[in-house]
């Protein structure tokens, strides 16, 4: 089992905000909902995939050079990416000497993740931490996700799952037993709604929160508070009636929207498409803590 | 101590700053600093007077002459008092110790205007009139130049290449004869902090300690000094004696000056409150130093009383501790409030006047200085909780207080030092990392209790001494019962690297100053350069101490020894009949040697890349790397890339942390090998720099680890290259703590940055108190957080107006932003990010 290769994007340690105490979050590469706040662009599409930072190219050609596709032009004294040539070798990153080229997305094994997983167990013990397995969606991996938080359960790791709750019901019946934990988002009540800003319907999401909660697992509500979108006070009640009646008083964690992945679009060659929205007014977010409040539910803003 | 009852709350309740403060706090931010020239004078006039006395005497009256004769001064408002200066802010200068350097900052006319962009002091004209007479008459009077001469004598005169500017294979204080200087080179060496009030004699009153030297001094004389039959020894004891009288006295005669100062201004005043406060402060001028304190206003009075002198005394920048305050005040802040004789509000706001009175010193900073050191520090260290003799925590409700003092009164000093331990409560953790993120700077540091013990116990010393021990200096720290005066000499480590890889050869000056260890080009391993590097620290290892013997030996044969000091430590060194530097503190294994080995993050960076890049992946040859060194990359922007990019310390790499883990142990084993040549005991280590890493760094061409030639090196022993550390605290705590670095050693602090952000709940703080707890149960020293947005510092270096209250901590200093070299800006500014 141990074999099973998982493709990450990225693994974050000293994390504090997904889940309790002092943890490492392993992002897994793939997802089936395209979110129009997503702030980590690079987490969507299931494979590997080239990125270009701008502010430390030098313009040296270097990449064009070795680039096998001819895929990478140096125009108007600008790096450009054929995105429907490159076949996202790598090639070009290992020889940029700027680190401006890097690849995101690498397979790993459980070992491997797991190797980094544990060199900050004498923080997990201190502080009730231990690892995270976030996204993209874990359930797009679920093979992968369940032989790493086994693996992690074994080595007495707290393990949390961090999840759009968007996937096949069997896929979360072979996670749930090796997770203490499941950080579960919900992005919008209105299944119409939900189609319009995630490109998917919110059913399946409601029935895998059942199943979470059926199952007996610890569980927190995470919404990412998206102005405009999904923050008027009816849709918070809404929310708020979801935790408190199918989740069972779940605590709610609200994740304000905020505009630090709008980098990565840029690297990815990706559009934006919330160009002008701004992050929440703290009134906002106090109004909204109070709504589940009034719902009896624990609610914790995310900052 | 007694159990804590304290709550962070009701100490976030305190109001530090009370009017009163704030009008002396904002005296103080108007003041300029000046330059303060009656003790100079008054010292010149006595070393005059005294001619052909032995030189402890000497230096014993000159100090009795500037306390008894220089200006005094009561600000309004204060409630405690003793200046070292009459400004404000005033910076002390002694013309006899580096008269070349102040004449020479007179004729630029330096001191009148910016001198560089870290400091700018002033002086009055008829000041600097007497000034220049005074430095001209001590160029008349330069003493020899012993130092150099001895050591030319020993070792010939290529030794001295190995201290040149431009090689700098050994550097610190405790290097050579400074040419410009005048008397008292040993002084002027001396580094690590030195013994300030101390809680015994507090206690127990000077006129104590005089009446033990007078007891002694009797019995000389009536049986005959017994020491060991040594006339020497019996001379030498007698005029030791002599000094700590003399030296007594004068303070408790200082003290009574500012005693009938305040009586004066407390007949003149209309103001009734005003009045009876300074009636108060003439009773207790009149009473401490001299006795025992009788309360909690008093035993702050001596305290004071006690810094400021050891600081009139000295030469030059003195590092002159404060200590364990808390431990120290408590007996006197417990009884007056059991007696209702104060409250917790009374005691912070004498606190606050004490915190301020450290800061109205100013340090000068010489044209020669600027870049060596923490401009505007005189490190007054505080240093509080930890465990008391008993092995309990120690923390007190002014454990608590101080802190809140601190995060208050928002002055780059006192520095305060928590003695971090495992029964420390959390919420005082987190507390003081409250303090920590709200002061802005690095402010408080947290020291491994445990191992600060440790380290003593393993040396044979008593638990009860050795429990005692207070952080002091730049990143040293001393034992309550022995002052420990280093003689720090650093081997500059990545010089050695430059040299190992040209075959014995400095390539910035050309001269052969190391071993033929073999031309790298011809290696076929990584193993072979660490040996040859190994060798080569070997070998300059031997030289160091040395050299080191050498200038110990004539700069301590002809320097005053300090009955001041001598009186602090009075309970060993009067039997003993010797000053504290001579060996008569009780025990002499902190009294020596400290041999500095820092760079060591910089030499493994290096090693690192060439193993990677030439041994490893050979994308490169050792040829193309040292031509690319020798050009320092010019052209060669790629294999600098390269260099940069291959894997870096810091980031919980075993690929690097195993190289930094064996070439630190090594290196340390080297140095532990040879034995202090004074005391035949195991030396300590000082792998530590403050901000020595920017002097030494100018002396070193460029590094494989793709630093750029004449850079400065990465600070403070266990910090990662600026920017290199990308895997986030955890991954920095988990490299620094792999073996145990810091047990040999006193020198190692870890500087971590973080944003605000990650300390903005109390959850968030929870968590970097963790930080602190694993890195303590790993074995780590000393962690110091600075906490800032990039942005705020950008802005500052642009805007320094704006953000003249911004802290910095370098290495183990606090320091005013706006006053650093912009070196030491950018290099904050590039430290990571951790997190955003």
């Amino acid at each position: 089992m141990e074999s099973i290769k998982g493709m990450v994007f990225n693994i974050q340690r000293y994390s504090i905000d997904d889940g309790p105490g002092i943890r490492t979050t392993v992002f897994l590469k793939g997802c089936p909902l395209r979110c129009l706040w997503c702030s980590n662009p690079e987490s969507q599409n299931p494979c590997p995939e080239i990125a270009h930072r701008e502010s430390s190219c030098k313009r040296c050609g270097r990449c064009v050079e070795v680039c096998p596709v001819q895929a990478i032009s140096l125009t108007e004294g600008a790096i450009r990416i054929d995105r429907n040539l490159c076949d996202n070798c790598g090639e070009c990153v290992s020889e940029c000497p700027h680190e401006a080229l890097k690849i995101f997305g690498k397979e790993m094994t459980v070992d491997e993740v797991f190797a980094v997983v544990r060199k900050d167990k004498d923080y997990y013990k201190v502080t009730g931490g231990g690892v995270t397995v976030s996204g993209g969606e874990p359930l797009a991996q679920a093979e992968f996700a369940a032989a790493l938080l086994k693996r992690c359960q074994e080595a007495g790791i707290h393990t949390c799952l961090d999840t759009s709750g968007y996937g096949a019901q069997p896929d979360l019946e072979k996670i749930l037993p090796y997770t203490a934990l499941v950080l579960f988002d919900l992005k919008h009540m209105d299944p119409v709604l939900h189609r319009e800003y995630t490109g998917c319907d919110n059913e399946l999401v409601l029935r895998n929160l059942e199943l979470v909660v059926k199952n007996g697992t610890p569980l927190i509500i995470r919404i990412p508070l998206i102005p405009g979108h999904n923050d008027s006070d009816e849709q918070l009640a809404a929310f708020a009636r979801v935790a408190a009646e199918v989740a069972k008083g779940a605590p709610v964690n609200i994740m304000p929207y905020h505009r630090y992945g709008t980098g990565k679009y840029k690297m990815l060659d990706l559009p934006y498409q919330l160009d002008d929205l701004k992050p929440p007014a703290e009134e906002r977010l106090q109004r909204a803590k109070e709504i589940f409040n009034s719902f009896g539910l624990e609610c914790e803003v995310k900052i | 101590m007694s159990v804590c009852h304290v709550n962070a709350d009701e100490i976030r309740k305190l109001n530090v700053m009370t009017e009163r403060l704030q009008k002396l706090k904002k005296e103080w931010e108007e003041a300029k600093p000046i330059v303060y020239v009656d003790d100079s004078l008054l010292f010149t006039q006595s070393w005059k007077e005294t001619e052909g006395l032995p030189i402890d005497l000497r230096w014993a009256k000159a100090f009795a002459k500037k306390l008894r004769e220089c200006p005094i001064l009561i600000r309004e408002g204060e409630l405690i008092v003793g200046s070292l200066t009459k400004h404000v802010r005033g910076a002390n200068v002694l013309c006899a110790m580096k008269p070349r350097e102040i004449l020479e900052q007179l004729e630029r006319g330096a001191f009148d205007r910016k001198l560089s962009d870290i400091a700018t002091t002033y002086i009055d004209p008829e000041d600097a009139r007497l000034l220049k007479e005074d430095a001209e008459y001590w160029i008349e009077h330069m003493p020899p130049n012993y130092i150099n001469d001895a050591l030319r004598e020993e070792f010939g005169e290529s030794h001295f290449d190995l201290m040149m500017d431009e090689a700098m294979v050994f550097e610190g204080r405790g290097v050579r004869h400074n040419p410009d200087r005048g008397l008292f080179q040993g002084w002027g060496a001396m580094g690590g902090g030195i013994t300030g009030p101390r809680g015994k004699v507090i206690n127990e009153g000077l006129n104590h300690v005089i009446a033990v030297a007078r007891a002694e001094l009797e019995k000389m004389l009536a049986e005959g000094a017994v020491l060991d039959g040594s006339v020497a020894a019996a001379q030498r004891k007698y005029y030791l004696l002599k000094a700590i009288i003399i030296s007594c006295e004068a303070i408790i005669d200082f003290a009574r000056r500012h005693a009938d100062l305040a009586r004066e201004m407390a007949q003149r005043t209309s103001d009734p409150v005003r009045k009876a406060e300074l009636e108060r402060i003439a009773r207790n001028c009149e009473r401490v130093p001299a006795e025992p304190p009788r309360d909690f206003w008093e035993a702050v009075q001596a305290v004071r009383f006690l810094h400021v002198v050891c600081w009139k005394e000295s030469p030059e920048r003195a590092e002159v501790t404060i200590g364990r305050l808390d431990q120290m005040l408590y007996p006197y802040y417990e009884k007056d409030l059991r007696e209702n004789r104060i409250t917790r509000q009374q005691a912070a706001e004498l606190l606050g006047c004490f915190w301020l009175k450290t800061r109205e010193n100013e340090n000068l900073v010489t044209i020669k200085r600027e870049h060596r050191a923490a401009p505007g520090s005189l490190l007054p260290n505080v240093t509080i909780c930890g465990r008391d003799k008993e092995g309990r925590d120690a923390t007190n409700e002014l454990s608590w207080i101080v802190l809140e003092v601190m995060r208050q009164m928002k002055l780059s000093e006192p520095a305060v030092y928590v003695r971090y331990h495992e029964d420390l409560s959390d919420e005082f953790l987190i507390f003081a990392l409250e303090c920590n993120r709200d002061f802005g700077g690095g402010n408080p540091a947290f020291l491994n209790d445990k191992l600060g013990t440790d380290r003593y116990l393993a040396r044979g010393i008593k638990y009860e001494d050795a429990s005692d021990w207070y952080a002091s200096g730049c990143l040293a720290y001393n034992l309550d019962c022995a002052e420990h005066v280093a003689g720090t000499i650093n081997l500059n480590q990545p010089k050695i690297l430059e040299i190992t890889l040209n075959n014995g050869v400095d390539p910035r000056t050309g001269k052969e100053l190391g071993l033929k260890t073999g031309d790298v080009t011809t290696f076929t391993s990584i193993e072979q350069l660490y040996d040859a590097f190994l060798k080569q620290v070997d070998y300059f290892a031997d030289k160091l101490r040395r050299h080191y013997f050498i200038y110990w030996s004539t700069g301590i044969a002809n320097d005053p020894q300090s009955g001041l000091r001598a009186a602090m430590l009075y309970e060993d060194c009067i039997p003993k009949g010797l000053a504290p530097r001579e060996g008569g503190a009780r025990y002499p294994v902190t009294r020596m040697s400290w041999f500095g080995d820092g760079g060591i993050t910089d030499v493994s960076d290096s090693l690192a890349a060439i193993k990677h890049l030439v041994f490893d992946q050979k994308k490169i040859t050792m040829a193309e790397l040292l031509e690319a060194l020798r050009d320092n990359w010019q052209g060669k922007e790629h294999i600098r890339q390269m260099c940069l990019s291959a894997p870096k310390y810091g980031n919980d790499d075993d690929y690097v942390d195993d190289i930094f883990n064996y070439i630190s142990m090594k290196t340390q084993e080297i140095l532990l090998s040879r034995p202090d040549p004074f005391t035949g005991l195991k030396p300590f280590l000082f792998k530590g720099a403050a901000a020595g890493h920017v002097v030494r760094g100018k002396a070193i061409g460029a590094l494989p680890n793709g630093r750029k030639a004449g850079q400065p090196l990465n600070d403070a022993g266990t910090s990662p290259m600026p920017g290199a550390d990308v895997n986030g605290p955890t991954a920095v705590v988990n490299s620094a703590t792999k073996v145990p670095h810091a047990f040999a050693t006193v020198g190692l602090a870890h500087n971590m940055k973080l944003t605000k952000s990650l300390l903005n709940t109390r959850e968030k703080l929870i968590k970097v108190a963790s930080l602190i707890k694993v890195f303590m149960a790993r074995g780590g020293w000393h962690i110091q957080f600075n906490i800032h947005s990039l942005e705020e510092l950008l802005d500052a270096k642009k805007h320094p107006e704006k953000h003249k209250n911004l802290l910095v901590r370098v290495g183990g200093y606090s320091a005013y932003f706006v006053d650093l070299p912009p070196e030491l800006q950018d290099e904050i500014i590039a430290r990571t990010q951790h997190a955003v």
